[in-house]
């Protein structure tokens, strides 16, 4: 019961969250994204403002249409990858509420949180006043939007499956705002960053890459087929060994061993405490075979980067391909 | 006279555990040499046979698949399935309940709870890196374990069966209740916790599999060593106390046993349902209910049935793992329920 | 030789005083008769004995409080065979009986013994069950369960036994069987029985002595003819036993 009950919770939590609880401190330490590349935050909304003027109509990603007399002022956003758009578009200050997993930007942190899924505290979520509330498209069940459109909230979703969907939840959230113009930016950003990536991509030609969700302590997990970790691997020229997975699911350590992944990227999040999660994995018995083991080529992504559907999918793909091409001369293909 | 006391013996002979033995050995060769990468059994033997002879062995992936990965998990497997077995059946005959089990008397769900109160409050001991779960979660089954009986005697002094049952259940959903608590307000070791909770057998260690051991050994070796006491309480409290029973310290050191064996399971390789509920029925209907056959017996028995259970978790839907508890619950509820129909038909 | 003394007998159980001040006792040789109503505390003076529930009070043996033996030590000198038996588990009704010697080496890494084997099959075959020696407990009947733990208590071997209504599921062939090996057993030196009966007339043909429990309380005791006068039985069953005893033989008369 317990194992069911957890394989669903993580299920859930990795999809959405997979680093939750990170402390304010650690996110700030390891300094990520360029400010270029995460679209610098609230110091562009003064100028955006001559956007906004008269009603906005826009079609949410489940193909609801949505009317507001005016850009909103006043939003409650539920998943992390919302709280990400918002302040990408420039519109951070409009946060009046945010689900409890929101972690990214740190300024994120000092807005209240409300419970989200299947706890989600209706009442408060009113009590904050909001014009709109973004969510995932799985997150409520209809009796709580019902709920809150009836309170007067419109209820917007956003819910990208893949890269294309990042582009289209900002250019959606950014006409909600009535900040078109920096959402257009944010994606050419994200674009450019791909193009660049994918164009030298030939200097990871036929490695392998073996994504790990959870550490061996845990049952290992790994994104498969379908993730935004294999799409940026393809991107990046990297086969996912995994891509036999669909989605997200647990495999066993003798596979990983067996496929012997040239790189290896992980998520676990390192709490100060212990090896870190790349000397974990260096530590591991029987791991020292692995290519990506003895070439220690092992990335890991602390922050969500490859985990969350976010403007940020552009810094992880740049560090996954800066990893790859630091590696390209010393990992001299031991493969026969 | 003397024929009179083999008697019983005929139908049940140290043979017996030779063929147990043997099962158990083979399934455990099966298990190591069977897993989701194919790897030829010449090869696995001779992987085995050099590091057991400690020759130099080259340095292939399959070399490090069986001893690193698989081999470790399949001796922390059986080591478990020994455990929880010989532990649901030393519960059964001190409570004279065929449906006690670490499962169903809650006591796996008070030593969830331990572990995971371990983790959120950071109970951690510097010097031994997991004892903190361990300890919490020994301590809390012990408390469980007591807490239980002691609400079943003061409803139901008797203990029968379906009083017991009706508590253990009771106490699973309170300790899961405080579970869901602890997570809800664990901030940030809820990563920590949650993957605790989904925590498997996969990636346990040598180390994990010598701490096993060790507990089998010492908690396994009270019970082994209770066996006549264990008999006795089967017969009934009140005729082991007649025939000359120390029947509250025999308790008391089953109960510790049991907790403190389950406690170091379950921190190891998270709950595991109804192993120890079905395997002792399925010994019993081999060696007979004396528990100085039927002890060692599980042993086996226990280690067989939750080495293929998770052989099956491994190979079903090959790469992906299921979990192991999932499919011992799958097996084990059907089992359960014909035991409860064939126990209601026949105390009826 | 006084084998079991009880003096100033009080057990409480959930509140409620089922045993005041109750005081007997029993010599060598001797067989008690615990008699009375239902409800009157006989059973819980067993169960007390046996240490299965607290009391206050004095119950010595051999002029020794009982509470200062072990377990097992307490069990080679005082046996008890209760009431009802449900077991378990199919265990064979030697094992059952086997389990009688085990105060005679409680420890871990004790042996089988050729007094413990001797013990067991005289007991079996006391009882008349060497032939079922094999079978499981759970396939015998009312009566041959109640042997097997008869047979038990035989092969523990103590000094006093403690029956509480022994033959309580037998019928009248194994009721007269069971009370002949007993009286049997008793006639040995160093050994004392009590025990508690709802048959009157059983009390009159075994016991040396009785004590008649009225609502937890010693009514009278002494010899069994002292104790169980027609006065005293009237006013402790609030009926006239004597004469209804009597009429129920006198329907024998012209048969």
């Amino acid at each position: 019961m317990k194992q069911f009950f957890a394989l669903l919770l993580s299920l859930a939590m990795t999809l959405a969250l997979a680093a939750c609880a990170a402390k304010p401190e650690a996110n700030a330490e390891p300094a990520p994204a360029s400010d270029a590349q995460s679209a610098a935050p609230a110091d562009t909304s003064a100028p955006a403002d001559a956007q906004s003027a008269g009603a906005i109509t826009i079609t949410d990603m489940t193909g609801r249409e949505i009317t507001l007399d005016e850009p909103a002022t006043r939003v409650v956003a539920l998943s992390a990858a919302d709280c990400e758009f918002l302040f990408a578009v420039g519109a951070g200050d409009t946060l009046v509420g945010r689900g409890e997993y929101c972690d990214y930007p740190a300024e994120v942190l000092s807005v209240p949180s409300v419970q989200s899924g299947y706890d989600t505290n209706i009442e408060q979520i009113i009590a904050l006043k909001p014009q709109v509330l973004l969510m995932s498209t799985m997150a409520q069940t209809q009796e709580q939007i019902d709920q809150l459109e009836a309170a007067g909230v419109k209820v917007v979703v956003s819910d990208a499956q893949d890269i294309e969907g990042v582009y289209t939840a900002i250019n959606m959230i950014g006409t909600l705002m009535g900040k078109e113009d920096n959402a257009a930016a944010v994606v050419e950003q994200m674009k450019s960053t791909f193009a660049a990536v994918s164009a030298q991509a030939d200097a990871a030609a036929g490695k392998t890459v073996y994504f790990e969700v959870s550490p061996l302590e845990y049952g290992l997990w790994t994104a498969g087929k379908g993730t935004f970790m294999n799409e940026i691997a393809e991107m990046v020229g990297l086969k996912n060994v995994f891509d036999d997975v669909d989605g997200w699911g647990e495999i066993s350590e003798e596979q990983v061993l067996e496929r012997d992944p040239d790189f290896i990227v992980t998520i676990t999040m390192y709490f100060g405490e212990g090896p870190t999660p790349v000397e974990e994995i260096l530590a591991r018995p029987g791991w020292e075979n692995v290519s990506a083991v003895k070439n220690e080529a092992i990335l890991n992504l602390q922050n969500n980067e490859l985990s969350r559907p976010t403007p940020r999918l552009a810094d992880g793909a740049q560090m996954l391909y800066d990893f790859v091409a630091a590696h390209a001369d010393d990992a001299a293909s031991p493969a026969a | 006279m003397k024929q009179v006391n083999r008697k019983r013996g005929d139908s049940f002979s140290p043979l017996v555990y030779l063929v147990f033995a043997a099962v158990m050995l083979l399934t455990l060769v099966l298990c190591v040499s069977v897993g989701s990468v194919a790897i030829p059994f010449g090869e696995t033997a001779s992987v085995i046979a050099d590091a057991l002879l400690g020759r130099e062995a080259p340095q292939t992936t399959a070399a490090s698949i069986i001893l690193s990965s698989r081999l470790p998990r399949v001796l922390c497997v059986a080591l478990t399935g020994a455990s929880l077995a010989i532990c649901g059946a030393a519960m059964q005959g001190l409570l004279k309940n065929p449906l006690a089990d670490g499962s169903t008397l809650g006591v796996a769900s008070g030593a969830s709870l331990g572990a995971v109160t371990a983790i959120a409050f950071g109970i951690t001991f510097p010097a031994l890196p997991f004892a903190g779960t361990m300890v919490m979660a020994m301590l809390f089954a012990f408390v469980s374990i007591v807490v239980i009986l002691s609400l079943a005697y003061k409803l139901d002094y008797s203990l029968s069966t379906n009083s017991i049952i009706l508590i253990g259940v009771i106490y699973s959903m309170f300790a899961s209740s405080l579970l869901s608590l602890i997570i809800t307000f664990s901030g940030d070791k809820l990563h920590s916790i949650t993957f605790w909770t989904m925590g498997s057998l996969a990636g346990t260690s040598y180390r994990n599999a010598l701490v096993l051991l060790l507990a089998l050994v010492l908690c396994g070796g009270v019970l082994l060593g209770l066996s006549r006491e264990l008999n006795a309480f089967a017969v009934g409290e009140d005729n082991a106390r007649h025939v000359g029973v120390n029947v509250r310290a025999v308790r008391l050191s089953v109960l510790i046993a049991v907790s403190a064996l389950i406690g170091v399971c379950v921190s190891i390789g998270g709950c595991i349902g109804f192993v120890g509920l079905v395997t002792p029925h399925i010994v019993r209907m081999i060696t007979g209910p004396n528990h100085a056959r039927l002890l060692p017996a599980t042993l086996f028995g226990g280690s067989t049935f939750l080495m293929l259970c998770d052989l099956a978790a491994r190979m079903v839907a090959n790469p992906l793992q299921l979990p192991i508890g999932v499919v011992t619950s799958l097996i084990g509820a059907v089992v359960f329920i014909v035991i409860f129909y064939r126990s209601g038909r026949a105390s009826a | 030789m006084r084998m079991l003394d009880v003096s100033g007998l009080h057990v409480r159980l959930g509140g409620k005083e089922i045993v005041k001040n109750a005081a007997f006792s029993v010599d060598e040789g001797g067989w008690l008769m615990i008699v009375g109503p239902n409800g009157a505390g006989k059973s819980t003076i067993v169960n007390a004995v046996s240490q299965g529930v607290p009391y206050e009070g004095t119950i010595a043996f051999r002029g020794r409080d009982v509470r200062t033996y072990k377990p097992h030590e307490l069990a080679r000198h005082v046996g008890v065979l209760s009431q009802n038996h449900s077991v378990g588990y199919a265990f064979s009704v030697e094992e059952v009986v086997r389990l009688g010697r085990y105060a005679y080496a409680p420890g871990v890494f004790s042996r089988r013994t050729d007094a413990d084997e001797a013990a067991v099959a005289d007991a079996l075959a006391l009882t008349g069950l060497t032939e079922l020696a094999a079978q499981s407990v759970l396939t015998l009947s009312g009566g041959e369960l109640q042997r097997a733990f008869l047979a038990q208590l035989f092969a523990q071997d103590p000094e006093v036994l403690i029956l509480d209504e022994p033959t309580n599921h037998l019928d009248l062939v194994y009721q007269k069987q069971a009370f002949s090996l007993i009286e049997q057993w008793r006639q040995k030196p160093g050994r004392a029985v009590v025990s508690v009966v709802h048959d009157l007339s059983l009390a009159l043909a075994y016991g040396k002595s009785a004590v008649l429990m009225d609502r937890g309380g010693v009514a009278a005791s002494g010899s069994v003819r002292e104790v169980l006068t027609a006065e005293r039985l009237r006013a402790v069953y609030g009926m006239d036993v004597k004469d209804w005893m009597q009429t129920m033989l006198r329907q024998w008369d012209d048969l």
